[in-house]
């Protein structure tokens, strides 16, 4: 059955434009060191800092922001599949469980962060490799780091797909989402408990894998009391 | 016109853009009490030192991207079930349907921006600041920000209404706003990108010499020239969208 | 007699306020249920009840003769709906909008072809159904209720938006689809003229209870002309109609006479006149069906 409403799924979100932002954002964040090396490019040379692993550091900085405000907007995006017509009584009249929609709400957009994330890992090694960086590539680091970063979000994805598929004015969530965002972007200051914290993958340890482990189990629990939420309302 | 805007007013007090607006003091204490204000030597100014740090992360991201969930809100009523069939049937024209979400918009950006002053009152008062309040710099900084979110606005009201989901508009909100974390730390490109204006123009470290810490020509040029640009764009959409 | 749906003790509240209050539902097999009320009444509740979309405050339910809380799953597969306005995704086609559903149930591909033959929107097929004028987009939502070939069928207000040859046609399917596929209808509506030339039962809600349920027939005869006597002494007479095994209703101010046979209304008063009553005025009352249902539901409104 979940197959089947995940293929559901991902029909609806047909010309809604979410496939192109699943590519515009990982695009993003490399173009954004394409403009960071295309300035700055004699900076990094003359600092001594022209290497893979400064290159990762700086990609992985900005993945955070990115990553939670595609969060915010795809999970608004697929609420609105069916808040705006109020279309919940026809997908809850049919042979499913709620728990089943909601399920499969998150797999496809667990699917298409992944996508994302995948994306992000290439157009980065490209744009690694064009710049000719100093050192040997450092595959399984950039692989590491970017899905670290996407697991890390998992908690983010639940609250902001809990609080959108609730939500009758989307406002609220995507509200929400900004605080989010300005929290990612002040996680440096931020005790290790805040969720919006993990995604940087820094804490007092030095350990990312910490924020990774973190972020599933966190990710699973918020997932759990959304879907409960959701399975014990009233469709209206 | 004062009616329409009075009807718009009285349309989305019953909404939840109250919480939207207190937003703007939630994120103003938030970054002001969480960023810590010891980063600056003992000659500066505590106020101006705690801005300098708050306004950056208000400037860059909450001010632009607030701006959007704004205008999608007030556009939220019209996309619902044939309500820009039900205004406009009204004796009104498109354009004062416009004009008057436009001002209701900057009203309301005004209110978060004073909202956010008072957030730098109480974190003043947290962290026991002695120095004696710039107010002069703050008033800049409060207002220029507020003149500069003009195009932003104007930009987000036009995807309002031609978008029917806040995802949508919020996107291409994003999409502009992000870069601008880049642009501001470029001298040759931030100046003339519309989304880092508020940044530059509540920039308590700015040229102090000048109104708006920027100079009037980049004011008018970038700031007054994004707002024509954006504005009259979504006038003319408007008159002719068809609902 | 074989019942497809049966609520017990039906019950939904809001806050304080019960929006449905001890609805005893009885949908027999194959046959067209009209569930009439005025807006606001609880049909919708009730309705959204029997999907399992919302929860009931108290009472029980069963479709064909399951309980749906824990058999809802197998339930659902065998039914259809159309609930309120119709729920669509106006990006999509009206294809990709059946397309949706069809997925779920798992029938064939060809029965989205055939559905949207019946409801008259093969021509459209493949445009999205944001253009769609209201009527179409109801036709598409009653074009989803059929894609599994439901054995109960359950339409809120389906003509709603219907212009009156829309409006017909509906009512015409819907008659072929009780007779040739014997399914079990649940029709609601305000309106008693858009029911009563369909429907075999029928119930009535007002104010979130059930105060008439039966067949058509019954509720016609509850309209027939009725012949009522203004007598001095009610009580007496009363005791002398029983007394002579006359049928009547009565109440301390009237008596009504179900029968209007001249000959038995010529009896009745000669009987009361023998005995001394005075009968002022013998009446004819005429009803329609509509005034007898806006009469129940005024009653219940107090107005």
């Amino acid at each position: 059955m979940i197959g089947k409403l995940i293929r559901t799924d991902f029909m609806k979100i047909r010309r809604k434009g979410i496939w192109f932002l699943t590519v515009l954002g990982p695009f993003g964040v490399v173009a954004l060191q394409m403009v960071n090396y295309g300035l700055r490019k004699d900076w990094f040379i003359q600092q001594d800092i022209y290497s893979w692993f400064y290159y990762i550091r700086n990609v992985i900085a900005f993945t955070p922001f990115a990553l939670i405000l595609g969060i915010v907007i795809l999970t608004s995006f697929m609420a609105s599949i069916e808040n705006e017509t109020n279309a919940w009584k026809q997908v809850i009249a049919l042979p499913v469980t709620k728990w089943g929609v909601y399920l499969s709400k998150y797999t496809t957009l667990a699917i298409l962060l992944v996508v994302s994330t995948c994306l992000l890992t290439l157009f980065s090694l490209g744009f690694g490799m064009f710049l000719g960086l100093d050192g040997g590539i450092p595959y399984l680091d950039l692989i590491k780091y970017c899905f670290y970063t996407f697991f890390a979000s998992l908690p983010v994805l639940g609250l902001q797909l809990w609080v959108a598929l609730v939500s009758k004015n989307q406002g609220i969530p995507i509200t929400l989402g900004i605080f989010g965002v300005i929290l990612s972007y002040m996680a440096y200051f931020l005790p290790d408990w805040l969720i919006w914290k993990w995604p940087s993958l820094d804490n007092q340890w030095d350990e990312p894998i910490i924020n990774v482990c973190l972020g599933l189990a966190v990710g699973l629990a918020i997932y759990l009391v959304g879907m409960i939420d959701f399975m014990r309302r009233d469709v209206k | 016109m004062i009616s329409l805007l009075q009807s718009e007013w009285y349309k989305v007090r019953k909404s939840n853009i109250i919480y939207i607006l207190f937003a703007a003091p939630l994120v103003g204490l938030l970054i002001g009490i969480v960023g810590g204000s010891s980063v600056f030597p003992v000659e500066v100014n505590q106020w101006a030192g705690a801005l300098l740090m708050m306004n950056l992360t208000y400037a860059l991201l909450f001010l632009p991207l607030v701006t959007g969930v704004l205008a999608a809100t007030v556009c939220r009523y019209e996309h619902q079930a044939g309500g820009w069939k039900q205004l406009l049937a009204l004796p009104v024209t498109r354009g004062k349907v416009f004009m008057s979400k436009y001002l209701l918009l900057i009203m309301l950006v005004l209110v978060v921006q004073v909202l956010y002053l008072g957030s730098i009152f109480v974190v003043g008062i947290v962290h026991g600041f002695t120095d004696s309040f710039p107010m002069e710099i703050v008033w800049k900084s409060i207002l220029g920000g507020w003149v500069a979110t003009f195009p932003l606005v104007a930009l987000q009201l036009w995807m309002s209404i031609l978008f029917k989901s806040f995802a949508a508009s919020f996107s291409v909100n994003v999409i502009f706003t992000l870069p601008t974390i880049l642009a501001i730390n470029s001298e040759k490109f931030g100046p003339y990108y519309p989304w880092a204006q508020p940044v530059f123009m509540m920039n308590v470290g700015g040229d102090t010499s000048e109104f708006f810490f920027i100079p009037w020509e980049q004011l008018i040029t970038v700031v007054g020239g994004s707002f024509l640009l954006f504005f009259i764009g979504g006038f003319l959409y408007f008159q002719r969208k068809s609902v | 007699m074989e019942y497809i749906v049966e609520t017990n003790k039906l019950t939904k509240r809001f806050g304080k306020e019960y929006a449905v209050e001890a609805v005893d539902l009885r949908i027999p097999k194959g046959e067209i249920y009209g569930f009439l009320g005025p807006n606001g009444a609880g049909k919708t509740t009730t309705i959204r009840m029997l999907l399992g979309l919302m929860e009931p405050t108290l009472g029980n339910i069963k479709v064909f003769g399951k309980d749906l809380k824990r058999e809802r799953i197998g339930i659902l597969k065998k039914v259809g709906s159309l609930v309120e306005n119709p729920s669509y995704y106006p990006h999509l086609t009206a294809y990709e909008n059946l397309e949706t559903i069809r997925k779920i149930y798992g029938v064939p591909k060809k029965r989205i072809a055939d559905v949207l033959e019946i409801v008259r929107l093969s021509e459209v097929t493949n445009k999205k159904v944001k253009g769609f004028s209201l009527g179409m987009k109801q036709r598409l939502g009653i074009a989803s209720s059929l894609l599994n070939k439901p054995e109960l069928l359950i339409l809120d207000e389906p003509t709603n938006g219907l212009d009156p040859s829309g409006i017909i046609e509906i009512r015409n399917l819907i008659k072929r689809l009780s007779k040739e596929e014997g399914m079990t209808i649940l029709i609601s509506s305000h309106l008693l003229s858009e029911i009563d030339q369909i429907a075999d039962h029928v119930g009535v809600i007002s104010k979130g209870k059930m105060i008439f349920q039966d067949t058509i027939d019954v509720m016609r005869r509850q309209s027939q002309k009725k012949i009522s006597l203004k007598v001095n002494d009610y009580e007496r007479a009363n005791r002398i109609l029983i007394s002579n095994g006359m049928k009547a209703d009565f109440s301390i101010d009237s008596i009504t006479l179900p029968e209007h046979h001249d000959e038995d209304i010529a009896n009745i008063v000669r009987v009361l006149v023998e005995n001394n009553i005075s009968v002022y005025r013998i009446e004819e009352e005429k009803r329609s069906l509509e005034s007898t249902f806006l009469q129940m539901t005024a009653e219940e409104r107090g107005l």
